[in-house]
């Protein structure tokens, strides 16, 4: 058994990869994006420090095949809280100008279409859980990577039409509330899968490979793979929910703040089926 | 004689952990009952003394926001207090690395039957009814498995700590623990059926000693079956009471260890005698109690499993004089 | 679309007429305010009737070991009372105000389909019949109002009781959807102009949060009862232990169903109070936008919380703590409504009348019961105190001191509306009274109780100290409060007769149906008022403080939608939660059966088991033939909207061949199964398997129905191209039936999830 302070080295992965794509973005934004506001910047901090977290802290060490919590945390890491924070961060007046250009904007209006955020965003949910996907993407390095690239883009294309920083590509707000609403019933649901199957969905983390010997700590603290499968399905499951229910409270809030655009007097504003039941 | 309040009245480690947090939350309703009430009541009687118009107030954002702080704090508290809690008490058992149960260290299995518990020791095989043994130790938890043999009941010691549910196909787990000795009422409290209100049971924390030696008496007696000598004037009808015994349809249901009644249907009847309370609470154990049951359960229990047999004076007197000896 | 109101002959005509066409005229009503009035007397007869039984209980409960009723009666008694006073009287009383006001509210004429709400109220009528004929058989429904299985399994329920309630609650579910329906449409499509969505009354916002979750939550329900039934007259296993189906499966689905259920009682009181105490306080509400915001969360919440009626169940350690964060977290949403009603009293002119009495209570009594329900969101607590008297009296303290206090506030408030007559103040007053102390001496004490050990639902108890006195005092209490109704029951036989004329708008009250008469006329407005805030009625009668002058709300678009299609998409959605939910007990027992977690699965897993009984290929095949049926209903659609007829009827005569195909596949199969002697109850998978396909094959079956009607349509040339959008909602239907189907075949014949 080693020491504290050797596992503790060992639970932190400071030589991650992920740093790369860290850095480039954050160039990337430097440049692209200088002058943004405060709150902006802030936004692309979280989204920096949220992927760091994902692959640099122990939750990318214990998902890489000791406990299958971990991996649900930062798989939600990936395809909600990057994805959310990075979309917060980018500036409208400079999007509004990318997103002029036609082949821009055509792939602009397909991102805002209800049905392909929606599929995407919970289709790779579901699809990276059904156990053979799971399993595979665990054990094969190159898969993972491809995985966790799904779940970014699937995760820029699931909040596309409820927060991207160009407006006209907003859904109506009926239709947003019943799209994250939804979304979040289709958590619930893999959760619940997760929490109450008796089948190992992820097999690999039913049986994991001690590389770093903490298997034996992790048992002590009661994180069987059983119960640590039951904590994953919990965690998929009402973290997503709560976020999407903030989501739904701010869409409400610009709604009911959505007093500037008086466009037609009410008088004229005769509905048909009014006038079908003055027939 | 029973606590009036069980549940304000703890008697084990868990019940007072959970008295505390109840009293805690009282207190903070309390305190929140008191503030809005209060604010409700000054607004109608100044109110009622206005006759202009009010100010015709909107709201404001901030308002509510501030209004709000209250609530999630206290939210926030509630949730880490309570969680806190329910890991202390978390009684599933220790489980092993290959996720398998590990079930070794059950001390008592409880079933529920409509409408009466049955009492099981898996490590020395005694098997009682709607009376647990246990020892009063405060640093022993005393595990227990909580399962149904019918319809869902719900296993509940007010005094000693948490209920849980006994569910048919469904293994449950709790532990007991009992501060001092003591007889703790315990009831069911899930609607099981028509004599729901009629599922009582007893635990008795007894002193380690005792309990050794009630344990071992428990099972000396299941190797040595009541026969007694035809002489004496009382054994010559406790005999002719067991003859008759397992001539009626007695042993179709229950068990008297030793014997051919071997059935599980309704309590086991060894140490039948011993018992205080019979038809899980209805009435005490007493000779003329037993008697009236044995008359007419349905009278005593509407709805109970046992029928009426409309048995003579003379074999009621006979199997009152049996079951009495086993003691 | 001609609405049922302009049918109607003028009331003054109705005078003279015998007495049974009058009786007619209301029984083939199509007019909102009289269906309305139907739904709350029912409900009112059965108030009477569930309180009668209560009062028998509390009779028998009044003295320890008290033999006043046999504890066959007495489990018949709290069944019937808790089902009664939830499904028969809550439910349609609240649909009731919802039918008179909600038009009223938002300044329509009728609400969206008149035909469909008269179809709801009967449903209801007649399903509620149903459940108490029950009594004439001797033996009423007995396994309490959740009927937890495997209590109400054959087994242990042998008689017919639990039938009756099966079959009475999915006849009501029925009327309830559809009334949600109608209700979710009315408020969508039928508001004046000038009211937008941000605009509509409180009452309205909530009905149509009502709404939306009685059309998602009750599906829940008819899962469920539908898998008992199938358990009950058909012998499969879904909740029998003993032959590998779940006990708990019921309580999930049941409390699915059952949590939402105290949302869609609770909300549309929270929306009657915040109509009253505004008017009463002279103000509008504080917070408008919180209040109605809260509401969504409360809504979306409430959907996650199932779990926390089932703590004692022993879920785990995990499950237990994650309920309970969302359970406690409701709580926010519902202290900010506290907060606002407060606010909005705070600084008013009150006009303390009994309406404001109720209301008043309402806010104490509510607050109570929340707090109480704080205490069982925190675990531990609820391990000690559920399923005792403390939790009768928490939820006596929500639905009564709640819901009934709400109701009476209400009714105060809204008499005169419906009548055109002032309920007496005085009578109020004591009416008032006799249910504060009943309420209050009832289920106080109930509190206590339950601390002391009682659990609930026992039919006696033996005499322990202290317990004689409080259910005493309990007992008290409920004759307190039916003397109390006997007082308002006179109070509106009096005030019917020699009650004061209110005239249009005795409160000076704020809303669009204070703009019309009392009671309005069938057609309820003789001109459409105009909106121009939250406030219409308000901005006429004090056009100095008009709100729209100082406190800004968005402006109405003008957007209203097609009601076809959004009755067809509403009824879609609560389809979908009812196949979802069969899918997930799919699932479930399906998944059991392989090997559990921690171990290899072994090679005998299901998916073997499924493809030997089951020939994948074929139905694979069959499921080609439904899909394709889609696109000729697409191209069908197209053809109708060009006019041209001929290539309609062809397309949609080959939608409905391919449907048949494909329902002639399915009886192959099932005719192979049924010869190889697998059947509904032979074992998990059978039953799982004929249950959700042969509920996907009803579907089929009468989307074929609709789409024939739809051809015959076609052919006379009554289905013109203007009428698109019911072919539209129709094809609606179809596509998700072809949806549902492609995720069957994932699931049962792919063994997707396995």
């Amino acid at each position: 058994m080693s020491s504290y302070f050797d596992l503790t080295s060992e639970l932190w992965k400071w030589n991650s990869p992920v740093w790369l794509l860290v850095f480039t973005l954050a160039g990337l934004y430097f440049l692209f994006q200088r002058g943004t506001s405060g709150k902006r910047s802030a936004a692309f901090a979280v989204s920096m420090l949220a992927l760091l977290l994902a692959y640099v802290s122990p939750i990318g060490v214990l998902s890489d095949g000791y406990l299958f919590s971990a991996h649900v945390v930062q798989h939600l890491l990936l395809l909600l809280i990057v994805p959310l924070f990075l979309l917060l961060s980018l500036s409208e007046s400079a999007m509004e100008s990318l997103f002029s250009r036609p082949l821009m904007n055509r792939l602009g209006s397909v991102m805002a279409v209800p049905f392909l955020g929606w599929l995407s965003g919970l289709g790779v949910m579901w699809f990276w859980h059904i156990p053979s996907f799971c399993n595979a993407s665990t054990v094969n390095y190159a898969l993972g990577i491809f995985r966790d690239a799904t779940f970014l883009l699937a995760g820029l294309a699931f909040w596309w039409p409820v927060f991207s920083p160009v407006k006209r590509y907003h859904l109506n707000p009926a239709v947003a509330v019943a799209y994250l609403f939804s979304a979040c019933l289709a958590c619930t649901l893999l959760g619940i899968y997760i929490t109450f199957t008796v089948i190992s969905v992820c097999p690999t983390f039913a049986s994991p490979v001690d590389r770093i010997g903490i298997l034996n700590m992790l048992y002590d603290q009661g994180l069987t793979p059983a119960t640590d499968q039951r904590l994953g399905g919990l965690l998929m499951w009402v973290p997503p929910c709560s976020l999407y229910v903030t989501a739904i409270m701010i869409i409400l809030k610009r709604w009911y703040a959505d007093i500037e655009h008086v466009t037609a007097p009410p008088s004229t504003a005769t509905p048909g089926s009014l006038r079908e039941a003055h027939q | 004689m029973n606590s009036v309040i069980p549940v304000l009245d703890p008697a084990s480690p868990q019940a007072e952990a959970i008295n505390n947090l109840f009293l805690q939350v009282l207190l903070i309703s309390a305190v929140i009952f008191a503030i809005v009430s209060g604010l409700i009541l000054i607004a109608i009687s100044r109110g009622r003394r206005r006759d202009t118009l009010p100010e015709q107030d909107f709201g404001s954002e901030k308002s509510e926001i501030f209004w709000m702080i209250g609530p999630v704090i206290i939210v926030i508290w509630l949730v880490a207090i309570s969680a806190n809690l329910v890991i202390t008490l978390n009684a599933i058992p220790h489980a092993d690395p290959d996720g398998k149960t590990n079930f070794n260290d059950v001390d008592l299995i409880v079933t529920g039957h409509q409408w009466w518990w049955e009492v099981k020791y898996p490590k020395s095989g005694v098997i009682t009814a709607n009376e647990i043994y246990m020892p009063a130790d405060k640093d022993k938890k005393f595990r227990i498995l909580v399962t149904s043999a019918d319809v869902i009941h719900c296993f509940w010691v007010p005094q000693l700590g948490r209920k849980i549910d006994a569910i048919p196909g469904r293994d449950n787990y709790i532990w007991l623990q009992a501060t001092n000795p003591g007889s703790y009422q315990g009831r069911c409290s899930e609607y099981c059926g028509a004599q729901h209100a009629w599922m009582n049971f007893k635990v008795y924390a007894v002193t380690d000693e005792e309990f050794q030696k009630w344990e071992a008496s428990e099972k000396q007696a299941t190797e040595q079956p009541k026969l007694l000598s035809p002489l004496a004037k009382d054994d010559k009808l406790a005999a002719e009471g067991k003859k008759y015994f397992f001539q009626a349809t007695c042993p179709q249901c229950h068990t008297i260890q030793g014997t051919k009644a071997e059935a599980t249907i309704g309590p086991d009847l060894t140490h039948f005698a011993r018992r205080k309370e019979i038809g899980a609470g209805v009435i005490e154990n007493t000779p003329e109690n037993l008697a009236l049951w044995l008359k007419n359960p349905q009278a005593l229990k509407p709805g109970c499993k046992m029928p009426d047999f409309k048995l003579s004076e003379t074999n009621l007197k006979q199997l009152v004089a049996y079951l009495e000896t086993l003691k | 679309m001609t609405t049922g109101s302009v049918e109607q002959p003028q009331l003054t005509m109705l005078e003279h007429q015998p007495s049974y066409t009058r009786m007619l005229e209301w029984v083939g009503t199509l007019d909102h305010k009289r269906i309305g009035i139907m739904y709350i007397l029912t409900a009112v007869f059965y108030l009477a009737v569930g309180g009668f039984e209560a009062l028998l209980m509390r009779i028998q409960l009044a003295f320890p070991n008290n033999t006043f009723l046999s504890p066959e009666m007495f489990n018949q008694l709290f069944t019937m009372h808790g089902t009664t006073m939830v499904f028969l009287v809550g439910m349609p009383v609240l649909t009731g105000f919802a039918n008179y006001f909600v038009p009223l509210m938002i300044g329509a004429r009728d609400v969206a389909f008149p035909r469909l709400n008269s179809f709801g109220f009967w449903m209801f009528f007649f399903g509620a019949a149903l459940l108490h004929f029950s009594f004439l058989t001797g033996s009423a429904p007995n396994a309490g109002w959740f009927s937890y299985v495997p209590l109400s399994s054959k087994a242990y329920s042998s008689l017919q009781g639990v039938d009756y309630w099966i079959i009475g609650l999915l006849i009501m579910g029925i009327g309830s959807v559809s009334g949600a329906i109608n209700i979710f449409a009315t408020i969508v499509n039928l508001r004046a102009p000038g009211m937008s969505l941000q605009r509509v009354p409180l009452f309205v916002w909530m009905m149509l949060m009502q709404a939306i979750l009685i059309i998602l939550a009750l599906p829940a329900l008819n899962s469920a009862l539908a898998m008992l039934l199938i358990d009950r007259w058909l012998g499969s296993a879904f909740f029998d232990p003993t032959r590998g189906g779940s006990a708990v499966l019921w309580q999930h689905y049941f409390w699915i169903f059952g949590h939402p259920e105290i949302y869609i009682l609770i909300l549309p009181g929270f929306g009657m109070i915040s109509e009253v105490i505004p008017v009463f306080s002279r103000k509008p509400i504080y917070g408008y936008t919180f209040v109605a915001a809260s509401s969504v969360a409360i809504v979306l919440l409430g959907y996650g919380v199932w779990a926390h009626h089932m703590f004692a169940v022993g879920l785990g350690m995990y499950a237990d703590i994650f309920f309970a964060v969302g359970s406690l977290l409701i709580a926010i949403p519902t202290g900010i409504k506290v907060f606002n009603w407060t606010a909005t009293l705070w600084g008013g002119e009150i006009q303390f009348n009994t309406s404001l009495h109720f209301a008043v209570a309402f806010l104490l009594q509510f607050v109570i019961g929340g707090l109480t329900g704080i205490m069982f969101a925190a675990v531990p607590i609820d391990w000690q105190l559920t399923d005792t008297y403390f939790v009768v009296a928490h939820f006596h303290y929500v639905l009564i001191g709640g819901l009934v206090f709400a109701l009476f506030s209400a009714a105060y408030y809204w008499f005169p509306k419906m009548t055109g007559r002032m309920l007496n103040e005085r009578i109020g007053i004591l009416q008032f009274w006799l249910w504060v102390l009943g309420f209050n001496m009832t289920f106080m004490v109930q509190h206590f109780l339950g601390m002391m050990g009682m659990p609930r639902r026992v039919y006696t108890y033996g005499d322990n100290p202290g317990w004689a006195m409080l259910n005493g005092i309990a007992t008290l209490g409920a004759i307190f409060m039916a003397v109390g109704t006997l007082v308002f029951l006179w109070n509106i036989f009096k005030s019917l007769r020699s009650g004061a004329i209110a005239g249009d708008n005795p409160w000076d009250a704020f809303t669009l149906e204070w703009a019309t008469t009392s009671p309005p006329p069938p057609e309820n407005f003789p001109v459409i008022p105009e909106v121009q805030s939250r406030r219409p009625v308000w901005d006429t009668n004090h056009p100095e403080y008009a709100d729209w002058k100082t406190e800004k709300t968005p402006e109405d678009k003008g957007r209203r939608g097609n009601l076809a299609k959004i009755a067809a998409w509403s009824f879609i959605a609560s389809e979908a939660v009812f196949f979802l939910l069969l899918l997930v007990a799919y699932v479930v027992f399906n998944t059991r059966l392989m090997a559990p977690v921690g171990e290899a699965p072994s090679p005998e897993t299901l998916s073997d088991v499924t493809s030997s009984v089951l020939d994948v290929k074929r139905t694979g095949i069959f499921s080609l033939f439904l899909i394709s049926s889609s696109i000729t209903f697409w191209i069908a659609e197209r053809f109708l909207k060009a006019g041209k007829k001929s290539a309609f009827v062809f397309s949609l005569g080959l939608t409905i061949l391919l449907g048949i195909i494909f329902l002639a596949g399915q009886v192959w199969e099932y005719t192979g199964l049924l010869t190889s002697d697998i059947s509904i109850n032979t074992d998990l998978f059978s039953a799982t398997f004929f249950t959700v396909t042969g509920f996907h094959g009803i579907h089929v079956t009468a989307g074929v129905i609709a789409l024939f009607v739809m051809l015959l349509m076609g052919m006379k040339g009554n289905l013109s191209s203007e009428k698109t959008h019911v072919f539209g909602a129709v094809g609606v239907y179809w596509h998700f039936v072809d949806v549902v189907w492609i995720a069957v075949f994932g699931i049962i014949y792919l063994g997707l999830l396995q």
